[in-house]
């Protein structure tokens, strides 16, 4: 029998850490499946899990199949925090209410469980990255060894280390019929999120200070100044003669905000370009390279510590790839461990 | 019936004052929206929020301590007031049950503290009725944890209902994925359901037996909340020096009045603000003086005054008689709205009208500030005197500040701005020669005396106006034929 390298198990892979979020490339892509399974091994390892999750899955009905999604099941001593009309009428527990948050959602504020039966439940909790940094430092409060945080589709970004210390990404043959389409995009997110986050403390100084800066800011030679609008980022960074050292988009850096940018003869080499984190990123993976290809370093103020990529190999949408092509694949595109969320145990 | 708009309560520093407050539950801050003048009727409710400021005075270097533990507990709780009265109408769910024994548990710790406190401050009308009785229904083991749960104990039907359902569990944690995992899981949901419907009688029979309870629960959240304004009001009767208020049946006599919101502006440029006294009676009292003179301010620290004393506040004064009045009007140029599409001398008209409108049969304060300023200064004084004439025949007291002539001779007092007055205005000059026109007018801002003096029979022509002019170094040649003019 010839010896294979072991993967190492998603309980493995989390297990040095105390708060953890589970984000998805798209619906079906196994994040179910994967909160399922830490929550089963965090049981058998007596690890006292907490469970919330950032904003909710704006439907709860099944894409496909049209049925109503299962809740998550939980076993007894759980602690769980979502929205109070959801405890009230979708949540089988047993319960006992710890405390009232004043978080607000449009399904009531959130509420602190504990769970004092097996049962099923339904998350949904706060939308703010300062919200869900209070909620988890509560939920350490009540004695969470470990906090699960579902990142509900399309939020991917909130995850930064300030909310969670590690992050799961699951992908997976639901997000494009095409399996180089989906390893490809699988590998330029990872590559966005984990971005590195920026060492300039002059920038997040000033960033800090300016907490509801929209505009673009240019650093280098002197105070920062802020490009007034109608003035093209080209020109100002023509006229700045080479001093200007780095660049930072409040809002967001898009494909359209680049374009006259990537098309003028502005001197980008050398320059660093920062964004709050990866969420403000709305770039297309050619604009991101031609970026990269023009000497330009892009840099976050908060990025994601992502420890592992799932693949589903089996699509909802009734195909499938061969999993071992789809894990060898990823495995060369993406730096991280790649694990098969059907064959993930322990 | 004081109902002042909020660019007047802005202006005249009543909006400073409420946002000062700080109030530490949110029965407190709920307090603080909801302040509103007292009528004169209504006398008895003022003097004994105004005599609970006294108590708290007195005797809080004694209960520091205290207070500032029961304070903290102010400050965890939550606001809970719809889930008390929602449980007089219906059955209460778990989340607002577990509200309700949270505030019980609360209110228990309070209890020891609000009569620690109570021993020394003897506070009017302000109780915390002892609710364990009701913190027993929610926690009848007496566990006296803040957490809410329907405790087995509660019915037999619930013990045997969880205990089924537990077995299941248990063998469903051991078995595999298949046809009989799903039939014993069809089996526990249809047990959870009737554990739901037990909670649910559960839950009715524990709100039934809160309900006697509840309006002691709404009692002690009014006495907390009286209480958390109470200490609010006394921390900012000491920061600006405060006063409890004598009520009169007419007249008013205030010493040393402060403005809050000027005199820390003034604090923050390094400047003092000087305090105004003022006495008035029924009738029309004119201050004169010139510009610059600080005749606004003194117009709305009287304004500002009289409305902390209505809403239960301590005047920020020395000493403070006042009466109590049905109403109080200001009339402003700098408040009436242009936006309304009139002129400003238009609009100041229509406010005035109204105020006339409203006068028979209450007891009203009325502060004009510069009255018809805003048309030619002949046409302005004849209306400005006939103006006087009338306010000062009616029951209202009345306060104008105008620049007019020969106004005050239409009131019954007449005071006017110090300003320069017993200033030696050629020392200043020489001082202010050496100074540039912006520094000029900065040093004689810092040289003019905003307080006010009473005028005594017919008034001399103050003359700061020529002498502001003399001290910015007008043309000696000019200066003498202003003089001359003074003189015809």
């Amino acid at each position: 029998m010839t010896e294979v390298p072991m993967t190492p198990t998603l309980t493995q892979l989390i297990a040095p850490y105390h708060s953890v979020s589970i984000i998805g490339m798209c619906k079906n892509a196994g994040k179910t499946t994967v909160l399922n399974r830490l929550i089963e091994e965090a049981a058998q390892n007596g690890r006292l899990l907490a469970l919330t999750s950032i904003g909710r899955d704006g439907e709860d009905k099944d894409l496909v199949t049209g049925t109503r999604k299962p809740g998550i099941a939980i076993p007894e001593g759980t602690l769980v925090a979502t929205a109070s009309d959801l405890i009230l009428s979708h949540c089988d527990v047993t319960r006992e209410i710890l405390d009232t948050t004043g978080i607000s959602t449009p399904m009531g504020q959130v509420v602190i469980l504990r769970a004092r039966s097996d049962g099923n439940i339904q998350l949904a909790g706060p939308s703010i990255t300062a919200q869900l940094a209070r909620l988890r430092e509560d939920l350490f409060r009540f004695g969470a060894d470990l906090v699960l945080i579902d990142g509900a589709l399309s939020r991917k970004t909130l995850c930064s280390r300030k909310v969670t210390e590690a992050t799961i990404l699951c992908t997976g043959a639901s997000y494009h019929k095409n399996i180089h389409t989906v390893v490809e995009d699988t590998a330029y997110h990872c590559q966005l999120l984990t971005l590195p986050e920026t060492e300039d403390e002059a920038v997040r100084a000033w960033v800090q200070s300016m907490a509801d800066f929209r505009g673009v800011a240019i650093f280098g030679g002197g105070e920062p100044r802020i490009l007034p609008a109608g003035v093209e980022l080209s020109e100002a960074l023509r006229r700045s003669g080479g001093e200007a050292r780095a660049v930072f988009f409040g809002g967001a850096l898009s494909d359209f905000v680049l374009k006259p940018l990537l098309m003028s003869v502005a001197p980008l080499k050398g320059l660093t370009f920062l964004v709050r984190d990866s969420s403000k990123l709305l770039l297309k993976q050619d604009s991101f390279e031609k970026l990269l290809r023009r000497g330009v370093e892009l840099r976050v103020l908060d990025n994601v510590n992502l420890v592992a990529v799932t693949v589903n190999p089996f699509s909802a949408y009734g195909f499938h790839f061969s999993k071992d092509e789809l894990m060898e694949r990823m495995a060369e595109r993406v730096n991280l461990p790649v694990i098969n969320v059907m064959e993930d145990k322990t | 019936m004081m109902e002042l708009t909020f660019a007047q309560k802005e202006n005249i520093g009543f909006q400073y004052i409420l946002d000062s407050l700080h109030p530490n539950s949110p029965y407190g801050g709920e307090r603080v929206r909801e302040l509103r003048p007292f009528t004169p009727e209504e006398k008895p409710e003022l003097q004994r929020q105004l005599g609970n400021i006294r108590r708290v005075l007195a005797g809080e270097e004694q209960c520091r301590k205290t207070l500032n533990q029961l304070l903290r507990v102010f400050m965890s709780l939550k606001m809970i007031r719809p889930t008390a009265v929602k449980c007089l109408e219906t059955t209460l769910n778990e989340i607002e049950l577990f509200e309700l024994k949270r505030f019980l548990l609360k209110s228990q710790e309070m209890l020891p503290l609000f009569r620690e406190l109570q021993a020394v401050f003897c506070l009017e009308g302000i109780t915390l009725e002892d609710t364990e009785e009701a913190l027993n229904i929610l926690d009848p083991e007496g566990n006296r944890v803040a957490t809410f749960y329907i405790a087995d104990g509660y019915s037999q039907t619930l013990r045997t209902l969880r205990k089924e359902k537990r077995e299941l569990e248990e063998r469903l944690r051991r078995l595999p994925q298949g046809e009989e995992k799903e039939t014993l899981q069809a089996q526990r949901a249809r047990i959870a359901a009737e554990e739901e419907l037990e909670e649910g009688k559960i839950r009715q029979a524990l709100t039934q037996a809160l309900r006697p309870h509840i309006h002691k629960v709404l009692h002690n959240m009014a006495s907390i909340a009286d209480l958390d304004l109470t200490v609010e009001k006394a921390r900012l009767a000491r920061k600006y020096g405060g006063t409890e208020p004598v009520f009169t049946e007419g007249r008013l006599s205030m010493e040393n009045m402060v403005s809050p919101r000027i005199a820390d502006l003034l604090t923050e440029r390094g400047k003092t603000f000087t305090p105004v006294s003022i006495t008035l009676e029924k009738g029309a009292t004119v201050i004169t003086g010139a510009n610059m003179g600080g005749k606004s301010v003194a117009l709305k620290t009287i304004a500002l005054n009289i409305l902390l004393t209505h809403c239960g506040f301590f005047p920020f004064a020395t000493s403070a008689a006042l009466p109590l009045f049905d109403a109080m009007y200001i009339i402003s140029e700098d408040l009436e709205s242009v936006d309304r599409g009139l002129s400003s001398f238009g609009g100041e008209m229509v406010r005035f009208n109204q105020v006339v409108e409203r006068l028979p049969g209450q007891f009203a304060f009325i502060l004009l500030d510069e009255f018809a300023r805003g048309t030619n200064p002949d046409e302005g004084a004849a209306i400005v005197q006939a103006v006087t004439g009338y306010l000062n025949r009616q029951n209202a007291i009345t306060v104008l500040a105008t620049h007019y002539d020969n106004v005050a001779t239409f009131g019954n007092a007449h005071y006017q701005v110090i300003g320069l007055k017993a200033l030696d205005v050629d020392a200043l000059r020489r001082e202010i020669a050496a100074l540039d026109g912006h520094a000029g007018v900065e040093r004689i801002s810092r040289h003019m005396n905003y307080g006010l003096y009473r005028v005594e029979g017919k008034q001399d022509c103050p003359r700061d106006a020529l002498n502001i002019c003399r001290l910015l170094g007008m043309k000696q040649e000019i200066l003498d034929m202003v003089e001359k003019n003074y003189n015809i």
